[in-house]
């Protein structure tokens, strides 16, 4: 097990203006289970395949454990890959296409079944080691995929979406699988996903990538709690975030940031009022989270909003709630058992830690 | 009481009315299907007719011509079967497809596969192809042309033969007066007057000589054309010099005094062109030296000594013999067996030859099959087997090739189909003589059948066989290719 | 698109760049390889520019170092000769009279049968497209005895005997060329959605319309594919116009060359320039039509 570091790592193809990775910085520890998520073709898979050794290094260094790995080929970085597609050989039984990298190695016949049946024996597959990939199911072959790498104890496990094939339910279910391999193992790990609740589920941390920029690296709840800009806090969480472009107004003692309508209203409390009126900003965007917002009547600091009801959505515990503030669309989520009718007027507030606000510009987090 | 006629007429009235009843509908759906189909029937009428005219037809009757006498008129059962396999020349021709099954097929795969790998890494691979496919659509019979001359015997129209003689001309290049190793001619058996066969296949002078002394050397059986070709003259008796030693070396046969063997006569000729060397009495060379065009050469400031004039074996050194890639000589010894045995046994060279040319002819297909079906290889799997630690050797081979297995076997059986029916190439690139050792079952059909008249029983036979050769090899790749085609 | 199967962009340039066996070897190797598959045709070429004087005296390569040999001396006897019946024009005429009615039949009775077969509905289409596949297996020299004599059976009940006409040759070509066109006509035909046939009908477009007007513009790639294998396949062949036409005085270009060499003389000159004509037709055909050409030859692994 090993760390893996990239250092501004740059990718440009040729022909191509725009940099597929623009300076990506990202140190995995030894044993971290890291996610690269964004959307897709933002360049996680780039910088995975990258790591892997499968597309050439424009500038920028990758290292795995001490050595700087730029030159070195796929077969001599000592990591394994998990495809999307799986990649299993498929003129191999599966016990061969698991023990295809040992057999190159020269590893003696013994171990190479001890390795293949122990690796079988975790992800359950010891009926199977027979087949051919032709006669199993999508996740039996993922598992055979993932058995690949489990028994090359590589530096490093790079996975490609691996999830991204199977259906929902079983999604679910191997997302826990990898999770507890990765307790198991204490593997260090390079997930990557365009589903931020695979991430936020799985990862130790995260690694927000947009359009080839790292926008944030953080853990799970950094990431919820405290994103670094609009584009992640809209990313992380489901259903997304709100934003509302706002303007700040000065009244006495402090800051109050408004819509434009005058339906919602933040008034905020001393510090923030401080920092706001510091960086000098006119112009906002409020983000709060759907969760947040609920029918409490809060006085003073905080998000006010006057809003009609559009459209109610029953999920058995919680309601969520389409609302119209002014010309403004927000969504909401209250509990069930709130009495509310389409076309209801009502006021909502959440309070000042959930609110957010944004450079409109930039989009870089203020608060 | 009603009239019983009435009552008659009433019942058959409405048992002819239900009748009709049942009748009506039937017809109009009848005639509807047929108006409705006709011309999609029509469509396909001339296709079933012709197919059925043409080729349904005659293989029945084939199979029935197999069965009959040559004139067609008394059965004959397995007669004709028996004899196809009792008569060399169609056992030759078994044979001669059995050869090239065992060697077209695997060669133009693994050359098409090799060419298929290696074009995916170049640029300029699309002229690449062009060029290896370009002689499909040559006819056969003008690439047999083409190719019969590249295997001419003469250098000076084969190329193969071209190189050869150069690639041979540099290790040993001809003499002047060229041995005919087709009858067994030594230098020894060149010795006249005055002349020794020593090692190496040169002669020596028998006589010593010491400096201001002269040699004479005398050969027969020299051709009057090689004389004529090297300006060979009169001989003329050698003078004497101070410290060098003087000689001559003439053609010892007078057509008008056979006998005499020791003197010049008038009508005798000088040996030009030949190479000497002085020997001395230890037997090293210590000189060397060329005669003139009347056989004369003198060896200067010779010190002291006794010694001998030695002419050098590369006088003799054989021209060069040009391999006859068209003849019928076989790589397998087989000579010293009975004429069936050799019939079955006997591989001639131009197989090889034809093989090579038919190669050139076809990898251009295996290499576009093999293309596509490497062009539709998963890459990731590719990856994978990089990643696990596989060199590009290693990849080819443990995981691109197996992968590539159902192409690879479509070509390979294709071609195997295809040479079970070889035709234009024999009949085209084979000499006459060469045409008999060369057959195969596909000429054999049209030699026996065809020349001298139609005679429809043995040839028919063949057909059959041919076509219980052909058939299920060709029936399997058709599943296989239906099966793996979208 | 080219003779090259799609392939995507990024990847095969990266796997050239990973892989070991330096791009320079590769390239030398097929440059060799390449070459090596030209001389044979470069060498036809140069004979014919050759006077037939040089023929056995020196080698065709000689020309390398001594281009003054070249000439056009052989081509202008041809051509001098006119369609003089034995003459290599005349044989390239006899060739084109047995190849283009046969390529025209077999692509237009194919694309008839396969329409029959795939919009047709007639109970048994299946049965009689598996049969006519079927066919194709048949090596056609079962067929020729018995062909022959049904063409003089022809000649007894017609008074119209094909056999050592060119009509004769024709007729046995079609025969064999219809399983491979219908099988591969009726593959294509499959591709075309039914609506838009049965938007021809609602406008009141008999069958034969709906074929001539619809069906057959859009099969227009697949009927190139087609005429172009037939094409090429009856151009090159021997064996039928040997076994049908073999007395005839007009011959094919494949019996003009094959009874040259089957004479005593090396008239290579005449042989070298009727080479190099026979090989020009099919040469302009394939250049022309490149991509239908690998399209067919994809398709037509099995003749």
């Amino acid at each position: 097990m090993s760390s893996v570091a990239l250092r501004e790592l740059t990718k440009q193809y040729a022909g191509n203006a725009a940099l597929s990775l623009d300076s990506v910085d990202l140190e995995v520890a030894h044993g971290e289970f890291v996610c690269l998520v964004g959307p897709s073709g933002c360049g996680k898979t780039t910088a995975l395949r990258m790591i892997a050794g499968l597309e050439s290094v424009t500038s920028g260094d990758i290292e795995i454990g001490d050595r700087v790995v730029n030159d070195l080929s796929p077969r001599d970085r000592d990591i394994a890959l998990v495809f999307q597609s799986y990649a299993l050989y498929p003129h191999m039984t599966v016990f061969d296409n698991m023990s295809f990298g040992l057999k190159l190695r020269k590893v003696p016949k013994d171990e190479i079944k001890a390795a293949v049946t122990d690796a079988a024996r975790i992800l359950d597959l010891e009926l199977y080691l027979d087949r051919k990939p032709a006669q199993l199911s999508g996740g039996q072959r993922q598992r055979v995929a993932l058995g690949r790498a489990i028994v090359r104890n590589p530096a490093a496990f790079l996975m490609d979406e691996p999830l991204s094939n199977l259906d929902a339910k079983l999604r679910v279910q191997t997302r826990a699988e990898i999770a507890r391999l990765h307790h198991r193992l204490g593997a260090t790990m390079i997930y990557v996903t365009h589903d931020q609740v695979e991430a936020m589920t799985m990862a130790d941390r995260i690694a927000v990538i947009n359009l080839g920029k790292l926008e944030q690296v953080g853990s799970p709840r950094e990431l919820y709690d405290r994103p670094a800009n609009q584009f992640v806090a809209g990313f992380i969480g489901s259903p997304s975030m709100n934003f509302v472009p706002m303007h700040v107004e000065s009244i006495d003692g402090g800051i109050r940031v408004v819509s434009a309508g005058g339906d919602m209203d933040v008034i905020l409390d001393d510090v923030d009022s401080a920092m706001i009126r510091s960086t000098g900003v006119s112009d906002v965007v409020l983000g709060i989270r759907p969760e947040h917002i609920d029918t409490q009547a809060r006085t003073g600091r905080g998000l006010q909003l006057r809003a009609s009801v559009d459209v109610i959505e029953f999920l058995g515990n919680d309601e969520h709630v389409h609302l119209s503030s002014g010309s403004h669309e927000l969504v909401a989520i209250v509990d069930a058992r709130t009495p509310l009718t389409i076309g209801d007027s009502l006021t909502l507030s959440a309070s000042s830690e959930a609110i957010h606000l944004f450079h409109s510009e930039t989009g870089v987090a203020l608060k | 009481m009603e009239r019983p006629s009435a009552r008659g007429a009433d019942v058959v009235t409405s048992v002819v009315a239900e009748g009709l009843k049942v009748a009506a509908p039937r017809a109009p759906r009848q005639h509807g299907w047929w108006r409705r189909n006709w011309v999609s029937l029509a469509f396909i009428a001339p296709g079933i007719i012709w197919l059925l005219a043409i080729v349904v037809y005659p293989t029945i009757a084939t199979i029935r011509f197999s069965l009959y006498n040559e004139s067609a008129t008394k059965f004959v059962g397995l007669h004709n079967f028996a004899s196809v396999f009792s008569t060399d020349t169609i056992l030759t021709a078994f044979k001669n497809n059995v050869v090239w099954v065992l060697i077209f097929p695997f060669f133009v795969t693994f050359i098409g596969l090799m060419v298929a790998v290696l074009t995916e890494r170049i640029r300029w691979a699309t002229a690449f192809k062009a060029i290896i496919v370009m002689p499909i659509v040559f006819s056969t019979t003008a690439s047999a042309l083409v190719w019969r001359t590249i295997f001419d015997l003469d250098p000076h129209v084969g190329v193969v033969n071209a190189i050869e003689q150069t690639v041979s001309d540099w290790f040993s290049t001809p003499g002047a007066y060229p041995l005919n190793s087709a009858i067994g001619q030594t230098a020894v058996s060149l010795a006249s007057f005055n002349a020794t066969g020593a090692t190496g296949g040169t002669l020596l002078s028998k006589s010593a000589v010491q400096p201001g002394g002269t040699v004479m050397m005398g050969l027969t059986r020299i051709s009057s054309t090689t004389l004529q070709t090297l300006g060979a003259k009169t001989p003329v008796a050698p003078q004497t010099i101070a410290g060098g030693i003087a000689g001559l070396v003439w053609n010892d046969f007078s057509p008008s005094q056979t006998s005499n063997t020791t003197t010049i006569v008038s009508d005798e000729h000088g040996l030009p062109n030949l190479r000497l060397s002085l020997v001395n009495s230890t037997g090293s060379s210590v000189a060397s030296t060329v005669t003139n065009s009347s056989g004369d050469f003198s060896f200067s400031h010779v010190a002291p000594g006794s010694y001998h004039v030695e002419i050098q074996a590369s006088n003799f050194q054989t021209s060069f013999v040009g391999t006859f890639w068209l003849g019928s000589q076989s790589i397998t010894p087989t000579s010293g067996l009975n004429q069936t045995a050799q019939s079955l046994l006997s591989v001639p060279l131009i197989d090889l030859a034809m093989i090579i040319s038919y190669i050139w002819i076809w990898a251009g297909f295996a290499m576009v099959l093999i293309g596509a079906g490497l062009a539709a290889l998963n890459r990731e799997v590719l990856e994978a087997a990089e990643i696990d630690g596989a060199t590009e050797w290693q990849t080819l081979r443990r995981v691109t090739i197996p992968m590539l297995a159902p192409v690879l076997t479509v070509v390979f059986v294709t071609m195997v189909i295809n040479v079970l029916k070889v035709f234009d190439i024999i009949l085209n690139m084979a000499p006459g003589s060469s045409q008999g050792p060369a057959t195969t079952l596909a000429l054999s059909i049209y030699n026996d059948g065809f020349t001298g008249g139609i005679h429809s029983g043995v040839a028919s036979a063949i057909a059959v066989i041919l076509f219980l050769l052909v058939v299920p090899v060709m029936y399997w790749n058709l599943r296989k290719i239906k099966g793996g085609s979208p | 698109m080219t003779i090259d199967a799609p392939v995507k962009e990024s990847r095969v340039g990266g796997l050239a760049k990973r892989l070991h066996l330096s791009k320079s070897v590769v390239n030398v190797i097929l440059a060799l390889v390449a070459i090596f598959w030209l001389v044979p045709t470069i060498s036809l070429l140069v004979i014919s520019l050759r006077p037939e004087s040089l023929f056995g005296v020196s080698g065709w390569w000689k020309v390398f170092t001594d281009p003054s040999q070249l000439t056009f001396g052989n081509y202008s006897t041809i051509f001098s000769q006119g369609f003089a019946t034995g003459g290599v024009l005349d044989s390239l005429v006899t060739s084109l009279e047995i190849t283009i009615p046969a390529t025209l039949l077999v692509t237009g009775i194919s694309s008839l049968a396969a329409y029959s077969l795939v919009f047709g509905s007639w109970r048994g289409r299946d049965w009689i497209f598996f049969g006519i596949v079927g066919l194709m297996v048949v090596p056609l020299q079962v067929a020729l005895i018995p062909v022959v004599q049904l063409y003089r059976e022809m000649g007894n009940l017609f008074g119209l005997n094909p056999y050592g006409t060119i009509p004769g040759v024709i007729i046995f070509h079609v025969a064999f060329g219809l399983p491979f066109g219908i099988f591969l006509m009726r593959n294509f035909l499959t591709g075309i959605p039914k609506d838009l046939l049965e938007a021809g009908r609602i406008e009141g477009a008999g069958e034969w319309k709906i074929f001539y007007r619809i069906v057959l513009p859009l099969a227009l790639p697949a009927i190139a594919s087609l005429a172009i294998f037939q094409f090429i396949w009856v151009w090159n062949d021997l064996l039928v116009a040997l076994v049908f036409l073999g007395g005839n005085v007009h011959s094919p270009l494949t019996i003009f060359l094959y009874d040259q060499t089957r004479s005593l003389a090396a008239n290579y000159w005449i042989v070298s320039t009727g080479a190099v004509v026979s090989i020009f037709v099919p040469l302009i055909v394939f250049f022309s039509f490149q991509r239908y050409f690998v399209r067919g030859v994809l398709a037509g692994a099995v003749k």
